[in-house]
């Protein structure tokens, strides 16, 4: 048996004996070279109560090379990309180690649900939107893990996506913002749109005049 | 002609370019030149004789030629290649490691000697909290290895060295046996830290940097290089004495130092330490033959 079946087997192994992570990994089809982990967002975080899932795949020279994550679940985080899943985190780069381990690498994502680095993002916009307005950061990252991971949301709200998505709030923006742009004739999509391109939050609002808006929404 | 009037317009704005270079950009762009040499070239070569090395600094610096030619008056005569992938260190020592035990008068009882030091090594890295899933394929493929330098194989045959070079060139047990010495490298460091704290420093920064820290991102990450206090470390660990000569390019007087990472005073009549050859951000082997 190559050493990367050997290895890999050892892992899945290991993640199925370990009740007490919430950490699992799963087959997608018959390699062993590409599974679908999943772990809980963690406590005290605008994730808390989600269930996410994560695409693996397994490079020729693992342990040698780092293991191939995206989230498959959409995720509202800085160092996660909200169109494709990818990942920015150093062990998946140029910091991998052999030592690590797929359950070590899922919770090193676990972790960075708890603590994101916008100053290394994978998606800028949501950077922008941590750094300027951290309180509707985290309310938009809370209604994505409503809406994507089947977390409770807001009290009121439905579980798991029952109820129709707002775009609004899953761009993160503010329903008089929008529909302020829209009463000036334009569609609602494009609205969103723009204001969530230009970051349109919190302190940031004051510093983007109406005229430069509808300049960006004539293009 | 035509050409003369740009290029020395070029040349002044490349060097403009380097030195608006980052110190981060300037690792990059070096990390690249080693990553296209590190495709082509074998993990670890054949033995080639020093005049091959003096040739490819002929049209540069004149210090590292007379430093070359001070090696060569030193009676080194021969050096052996690594791949510059930043693994460079780790699988120089392994490689000149088992040879010393193969080449050693009483093989069989250094080869038994240097297994059952393995074999304990095995606890250092359970203190540090490496799990066995991790560590016991890299472990297996450096304990084969000095197994068979005693212990006739399936096939009747003992380690020879070509078979060793082979074993070296080989991705997957030379990769093995890299990673092993980092483990065993960041477990000495790890179980030991009140000793080494003071000593660790972010390669970059110049931070001082906690244990912990300092071992998972320049230990056992991979291709990450060693220095001082990682060569320390193994050395101690595999307790093995080796020398560098640092052929640098520094002193005008073209000698070339050596630095000792003794780990005991050698024995009367004891072969002298193994050599590893160090140019800036790389080791490969210096031989005597």
């Amino acid at each position: 048996m190559d050493a990367r079946l050997r290895r890999v087997n050892k892992e899945i192994k290991d993640c199925k004996s370990d009740e007490a992570s919430n950490i699992t990994v799963d087959l997608v089809g018959n390699s062993p070279f590409h599974l679908k982990g999943s772990f809980l967002g963690p406590e005290g975080t605008p994730y808390e109560g989600g269930h996410f899932q994560v695409d693996i795949v397994i490079p020729d020279s693992y342990p040698f090379q780092p293991v191939k994550m995206k989230f498959i679940t959409k995720v509202y985080h800085p160092n996660v990309s909200s169109a494709s899943g990818a990942i920015c985190l150093d062990i998946l780069k140029d910091a991998w180690s052999p030592v690590l381990t797929l359950k070590s690498t899922l919770i090193s994502l676990q972790s960075l649900l708890c603590s994101p680095e916008p100053n290394d993002p994978q998606d800028a916009e949501v950077a922008k939107h941590y750094m300027t307005s951290r309180a509707s950061f985290e309310e938009t990252a809370r209604y994505w893990t409503h809406i994507y991971a089947g977390g409770p949301g807001k009290s009121g709200m439905a579980k798991g996506g029952v109820d129709t998505k707002d775009e609004v709030a899953m761009a993160g923006l503010e329903k008089a913002h929008v529909d302020k742009f829209e009463a000036l004739g334009f569609e609602r999509s494009k609205v969103i749109d723009v204001l969530r391109r230009l970051n349109y939050r919190g302190a940031n609002v004051a510093k983007l005049n109406d005229d430069r808006i509808v300049e960006e929404l004539l293009k | 002609m035509s050409g003369s009037h740009s290029s020395p317009t070029q040349s002044q704005s490349l060097n403009d370019d380097i030195n608006a270079l980052s110190v981060d950009e300037l690792d990059r762009l070096t990390q690249n030149v080693l990553d296209e040499t590190a495709s082509t070239r074998p993990l670890l070569g054949e033995t080639s004789p020093l005049s091959v090395l003096r040739e490819e600094y002929e049209r540069g610096s004149a210090t590292f030629l007379k430093q070359i030619d001070y090696l060569r008056e030193k009676g080194y005569t021969h050096f052996r290649r690594t791949r510059g992938d930043g693994d460079c260190f780790y699988r120089s020592l392994a490689f000149v490691w088992v040879e010393s035990l193969m080449v050693s008068p009483d093989k069989a009882f250094e080869a038994s000697k240097a297994l059952s030091l393995l074999e304990s090594s095995l606890d250092s890295l359970e203190a540090a909290g490496f799990q066995k899933l991790v560590y016991e394929d890299f472990y297996d493929a450096l304990a084969n290895l000095v197994r068979q330098i005693a212990s006739p194989a399936a096939d009747g045959s003992t380690l020879t060295l070509s078979a060793l070079l082979a074993a070296f060139q080989d991705p997957e047990t030379s990769n093995s046996i890299v990673v092993f010495l980092r483990l065993l490298t960041s477990a000495t460091i790890r179980v030991d830290e009140d000793n080494y704290a003071p000593f660790l420093f972010h390669p970059e920064i110049g931070e001082p940097i906690p244990p912990r820290e300092f071992c998972e991102n320049f230990v056992e990450a991979c291709g990450k290089e060693a220095d001082h206090v990682q060569i320390t470390a193994l050395t101690k660990a595999l307790n093995f004495s080796i020398q560098v000569a640092y052929l640098d390019g520094h002193g005008n007087d073209g000698t070339v130092n050596f630095v000792e990472f003794q780990i005991a005073p050698p024995e009367e009549g004891s072969p002298p330490s193994p050599v590893l050859l160090y140019r800036p951000g790389h080791y490969d082997i210096l031989e005597k033959h």
